[in-house]
């Protein structure tokens, strides 16, 4: 009899460890709602801050006009902080959701390799989040542009400032994804890790405002949110010393969500579930 | 095969499971049995790589479960029915899990027409009642078609038809050569279904032995007599050296004597016997008497 005897471990194979998490993803209906109505929320936002800045435009002063970037309103300091929540969310919810249903046993039952589903999982959430990152930037930039050219210059997309401004801001999801997953697997718990991650990204960097203590400078350029507000989010960064430089600022934003993925790698492997 | 080793679990100053060693072998159906926190699910935790021992082995045909790649194919195990995320489907349930694995698509659909849920397929486990679940249990359990079967208290929440599939479902999975491994604090269900058993309490082995044999170490059996003479007879017992108790009307309860002596002394002093029955120990009774010492939570006693 065949099914008697084991037959030799075989690894399990990244492959169907991605195609397994995307099935399990786009399995649940909030998925699709909170991916897809946040996406229209955040174009509409830029679309809507288009139409306010074209309409007040005449009665502007002079040195506003000339200082107007027109990249803030692809995605406005709302937008960012709100889609860096939700975006931090999906990541929570991926794997604290999976701790507080018991799922996490099933998983791992299926595939013992824990490093392997954490590998797997950072793939599809980085993955999906990274897309609806473009798809919100590309639309929210054509659909902004177009509304300001009736009163002023658009930039165009092949600028390389621009370019830049733009990967910013697509990056922004992903990199708070992955933040959030390890949260998550520091905390297990859907509603505090959700809070944290709020903390943590949003809120804290949001009171931050440059000062003339140097070493407090330095911490508030090592937050995500912050160094894209002040630095890779304009057209033309300010370039005195104590603001975030635009190399320095692209470490921030690839240290927090490596740093993120060893935490979650690290701690899932070990804890007892 | 299943060899547990010297396994031991710490939990803070709690010894969950304490120096426990015991082999479970293919082909049989092998009952897993203690009361509540015994620790049971501890030790079917460690065993698939859940929780790690403090000291002491667990492992499936010699290896360690986390160090098999594809769990599915190796060992099928249903802990609990309620390790699910109940905004999916049972068929998008299974089918992240036989992907993870690398297992065709079929088996999906082959595993929930066998547990009798193909036509609740798409629908949420959100809805899903316990009987229900624990059939999505055994389905995820045998999705990877696996030589050893592990199964945590899997007749919770079914009904009586459904306890009698699964019943059949352990033999046929045992007779195709299987290694069938079933907890339960529930002696009376094992007694259908097991060949052996291994019996823990408070972490410790109790048993490891035969259903047969286990049955047989209940000691203090009694027989039952049932006689218009109570008081004679109850006094000519008492000086054999048995034990007598009167159950009310005509009837006693004596041990320490066979049937077969008691009637011989009635028919030696002419007195009618209505009833004489020997009450052989059930394997409930086995299993109460050897886990007495060791309930963790016991009713009505004062801490």
């Amino acid at each position: 009899m065949s099914t008697t005897t084991m037959a030799a471990p075989t690894p399990a194979r990244i492959r169907n460890l991605f195609a397994a998490e995307w099935t399990k993803l786009w399995s649940l209906r909030s998925t699709y709602w909170v991916l897809g109505v946040g996406t229209l929320l955040m174009i509409a936002a830029s679309i809507t801050d288009a139409i306010r800045t074209t309409s007040r435009w005449s009665e502007l002063m002079e040195d506003l006009r000339a200082r107007f970037d027109p990249m803030s309103v692809v995605l406005g300091a709302p937008s960012a902080a709100l889609l860096m929540l939700g975006a931090s969310s999906v990541g929570v919810l991926v794997v604290a959701g999976e701790y507080s249903s018991g799922l996490i046993r099933t998983t791992f039952t299926a595939v013992p390799d824990r490093r392997r589903v954490v590998l797997a999982k950072v793939g599809v959430v980085a993955g999906t989040m990274l897309l609806v990152g473009v798809v919100i930037a590309t639309i929210s930039f054509f659909a902004s542009q177009a509304v300001l050219s009736s009163v002023t210059a658009g930039v165009s997309i092949g600028d390389p400032a621009v370019l830049r401004s733009l990967a910013s801001d697509a990056l922004l999801a992903p990199v708070a994804a992955l933040v959030g997953m390890a949260i998550a697997a520091l905390l297990r718990h859907t509603a505090a890790s959700v809070i944290t991650s709020c903390v943590v990204l949003v809120i804290v960097p949001s009171f931050f405002k440059i000062t003339v203590y140097p070493w407090v400078d330095d911490i508030y350029n090592a937050f995500p949110l912050y160094v894209w507000r002040n630095c890779l989010s304009m057209l033309d960064p300010i370039t005195r010393p104590y603001f975030p430089t635009v190399t320095g600022s692209w470490i921030v934003f690839a240290a927090w969500p490596l740093v993120g993925i060893v935490v979650t790698a690290v701690i899932v492997h070990r804890r007892d579930v | 095969m299943i060899e547990v080793n010297e396994l031991t679990k710490r939990y803070g100053s709690v010894l969950a499971v304490n120096g426990l060693s015991f082999t479970v072998r293919p082909g049989l159906v092998t009952g897993f049995l203690g009361p509540n926190g015994a620790g049971k699910s501890t030790t079917l935790r460690m065993l698939l790589g859940l929780n790690t021992p403090t000291s002491g082995t667990a492992t499936i045909d010699g290896k360690r479960f986390r160090d098999l790649g594809t769990g599915l194919r190796h060992v099928g195990a249903l802990l609990d029915a309620g390790d699910v995320h109940s905004g999916r489907s049972a068929a998008a349930h299974l089918s992240a899990l036989a992907r993870s694995n690398g297992l065709p698509r079929r088996r999906v659909d082959e595993v929930l027409q066998e547990v009798g849920l193909a036509d609740v397929a798409r629908r949420r486990i959100g809805g899903f009642s316990l009987g229900m679940r624990q059939r999505l249990g055994i389905a995820t359990a045998l999705l990877g078609d696996p030589p050893v079967l592990l199964f945590d208290e899997p007749i919770n929440g079914l009904d009586p038809e459904g306890v009698l599939w699964v019943r059949r479902l352990f033999r046929r999975l045992a007779a195709e050569g299987r290694t069938v491994f079933v907890s339960s604090h529930l002696m009376s269900e094992m007694e259908n279904t097991a060949d052996r058993l291994v019996v823990i309490g408070r972490g410790e082995l109790i048993a490891d032995e035969g259903v047969t044999e286990f049955a047989a170490r209940g000691t203090n059996f009694s027989v039952s007599v049932r006689t218009p003479d109570t008081a004679v007879l109850a006094g000519l017992l008492a000086t054999e050296g048995a034990e007598v108790t009167s159950d009310g009307y005509e009837s006693l309860t004596v041990t320490g004597l066979t049937a077969a002596r008691i009637g011989e002394l009635a028919f030696h002093h002419r007195l009618m016997l209505h009833e004489l029955a020997t009450h052989t120990p059930s394997l409930e009774e086995a299993f109460m008497e050897l886990t007495a010492d060791s309930v963790e939570y016991l009713a009505g006693q004062p801490q």
